[in-house]
């Protein structure tokens, strides 16, 4: 990706600002965070509007708790961050949420992630964590019945399901001691991914990029033939845009058993793409490049903000003719359609 | 070309117009680099240097999963050829890199909370592209600004700067005042430490010198870096705020 140089700031800023008088206003700003800090509304949604900064004390004040990304001093009480971000409020617990940062993983979040190593009862998976995931062999929907007990022969076929650089969506079954999560795919939501784009938007953040919400897996409706195309949005970051596969929707009301059998064993762990029309593509391009243009814009990425940035693109090719690249001034004013309306 | 020490004296400038205690011009840019976890562009007068971060992640393979409960910091310093006023091939394995790496990946391993990622690497990649002068402390402060970058916990900024003693031979005593901040040519005349502490609490995290110098001065020398260091730790801070304010106005929803 290219490397974003600007020129130098003209000489006013921070290297001319002498220290004494730095040091003063980082002093009073802290003082405005510790008497604010009884004002900030309790919850997830609300922030602070001020940056906190690695050092910089939060409070002194022993009524608080330390949340993440705080830290004190093993000889005073004062909360001091860790991170560089915004502060927020749970009750009486006090936790930075840092402006970027790695996906931690959560029991129940769902993610897209990619096979990189095959063990004996094992795969491990890059989930864009700070270690690999887990999925065992025993938490995955074995073909031929939901419910048939994994043989050592289906140890020996491991790569007949998984092999190394597939991609499959699931969900964070457990955590484990060090952080690291164990998968599972036990649901005909979850599984190998095929006939789509991958794209990750991973490392964002303090509210940009992929945000949990109530539905992570969507059907888009796409204009000029392109027909369905499904968006999975991983929790991790990582989103899989991909032509609609009906399948598991029809299906899906008699699900029983033996239907299960079935379809599980039809086409679950296949690794060839189906045919995708032209413009089907063209379609799954452009929902990408909307997407990249909402991280570019640093807008949370979930249902509604990718169904409007959609849209806003169709209208933009229609008042201002196709075009392929859906960055620069175009993202700009994807951005400015879908925050409006 | 030896310092003219008269000019020193009689206007109390340095060679680059600086007085004794002023610092070059700091410029410093956060995420520049949108394909790694952390990246930073920072220059200290004429050394400039592109910092990426990558991690923390699960540790390559060969030589095992290794049992320790903290993260480990891995320092990888290149340094362009062109950088340098001569055009030197430097291999991957210069002891004077080599210790360079190691001086920063222990003075950040100490800093950053690495016990909160057990089994994992934090990778950190320096680049430099150009030389004058105090390349050991521009190093540190860059990784500072693109491990924050990369929001990985630490209990402080680690700010560093480089301070020098004016006459290097014992016969000039009385002219031995202490200069912050060396650039390039004063560096190969002067006897100099490098010193990065980390926050306002002065807790020193890297000295190092490698040229030798009278004892008597070497107290001037370290105050006037903690001081130096201080005001590195203010202008770090400034660059921080100034990048997460831009960000926060860019998110409105």
């Amino acid at each position: 990706m290219a490397i974003t140089i600007l020129p130098p700031t003209p000489a006013a800023l921070p290297s001319r600002i002498p220290s004494t008088a730095h040091h003063d206003t980082a002093s009073s700003d802290e003082d405005d965070d510790s008497m604010d800090i009884d004002d900030l509304p309790s919850g997830h949604q609300a922030h602070s509007a001020a940056i906190i900064t690695p050092g910089q004390t939060v409070t002194d004040d022993a009524q608080w708790m330390r949340g993440h990304g705080t830290f004190a001093a093993p000889d005073s009480t004062a909360i001091r961050s860790t991170l560089a971000g915004t502060l927020q409020k749970t009750n009486k617990l006090l936790s930075i949420v840092p402006l970027r940062a790695r996906y931690t993983p959560e029991i129940g979040d769902l993610v897209i992630g990619r096979i990189v190593e095959v063990q004996s009862r094992r795969w491990k998976v890059d989930v864009a964590a700070p270690l690999l995931a887990n999925l065992m062999l025993s938490s995955i929907n074995l073909p031929g019945g939901a419910l048939r007990k994994r043989t050592s022969v289906d140890e020996l076929n491991i790569r007949a399901f998984f092999g190394e650089g597939e991609l499959l969506v699931a969900e964070v079954q457990s955590l484990f001691q060090d952080g690291s999560a164990s998968l599972h795919t036990r649901s005909l939501k979850y599984g190998k991914l095929r006939n789509g784009y991958f794209m990750s938007v991973s490392g964002m953040g303090g509210g940009a990029g992929v945000v949990r919400a109530k539905r992570q897996i969507f059907t888009l409706q796409t204009a000029h033939g392109g027909g369905e195309v499904d968006v999975i949005l991983g929790v991790n970051g990582y989103i899989w845009v991909a032509k609609h596969t009906a399948e598991v929707e029809g299906k899906g009301e008699a699900v029983g058993v033996n239907r299960l059998e079935e379809v599980a064993s039809a086409s679950m762990y296949s690794s060839q793409n189906d045919d995708i029309g032209a413009e089907t593509r063209r379609e799954i391009a452009r929902v990408a490049g909307c997407i990249r243009a909402l991280m570019e814009g640093g807008v949370k990425v979930d249902e509604e903000t990718v169904r409007r940035a959609y849209e806003a693109g169709l209208e933009m090719d229609e008042r201002e003719g196709e075009a392929e690249y859906l960055g620069g001034e175009r993202g700009r004013s994807i951005i400015e359609m879908v925050l409006g309306g | 070309m030896p310092l003219d020490s008269s000019i020193y004296t009689l206007s109390a400038l340095r060679l680059d117009g600086r007085r004794w205690n002023e610092l070059r011009r700091i410029n410093g840019q956060i995420s520049t680099q949108q394909a790694a976890d952390g990246s930073s562009y920072f220059e200290m007068g004429n050394t400039k240097i592109i910092c990426t971060v990558n991690g923390p992640q699960e540790q390559k393979r060969g030589g095992g999963r290794d049992q320790s409960n903290e993260a480990k910091v891995e320092v990888e310093i290149g340094i362009a050829g062109f950088s340098g006023v001569d055009r030197k091939r430097r291999t991957r394995n210069d002891k004077r890199i080599q210790e360079m790496q190691y001086t920063i990946s222990s003075a950040f391993q100490n800093t950053l909370f690495t016990h909160l990622y057990p089994h994992s690497t934090i990778a950190i990649t320096l680049h430099v592209l150009s030389q004058d002068g105090s390349l050991l402390a521009a190093c540190l402060n860059a990784c500072t600004l693109a491990l924050i970058d990369a929001g990985i916990p630490m209990s402080d900024y680690i700010a560093a700067c480089t301070t020098g003693s004016m006459a290097s031979y014992a016969d000039k005593e009385d002219e031995a005042d202490p200069l912050l901040d060396l650039n390039g040519s004063e560096e190969q005349e002067l006897p100099f430490l490098t010193v990065g502490t980390s926050g306002g609490e002065d807790k020193v995290n890297v000295l190092i010198m490698e040229t030798r110098v009278q004892m008597a001065r070497l107290e001037a020398m370290i105050s006037v870096g903690l001081d130096g260091c201080k005001q590195i730790r203010g202008i770090l801070d400034g660059i921080v705020r100034a990048h997460g304010k831009k960000v926060l106005q860019s998110k409105v929803s």
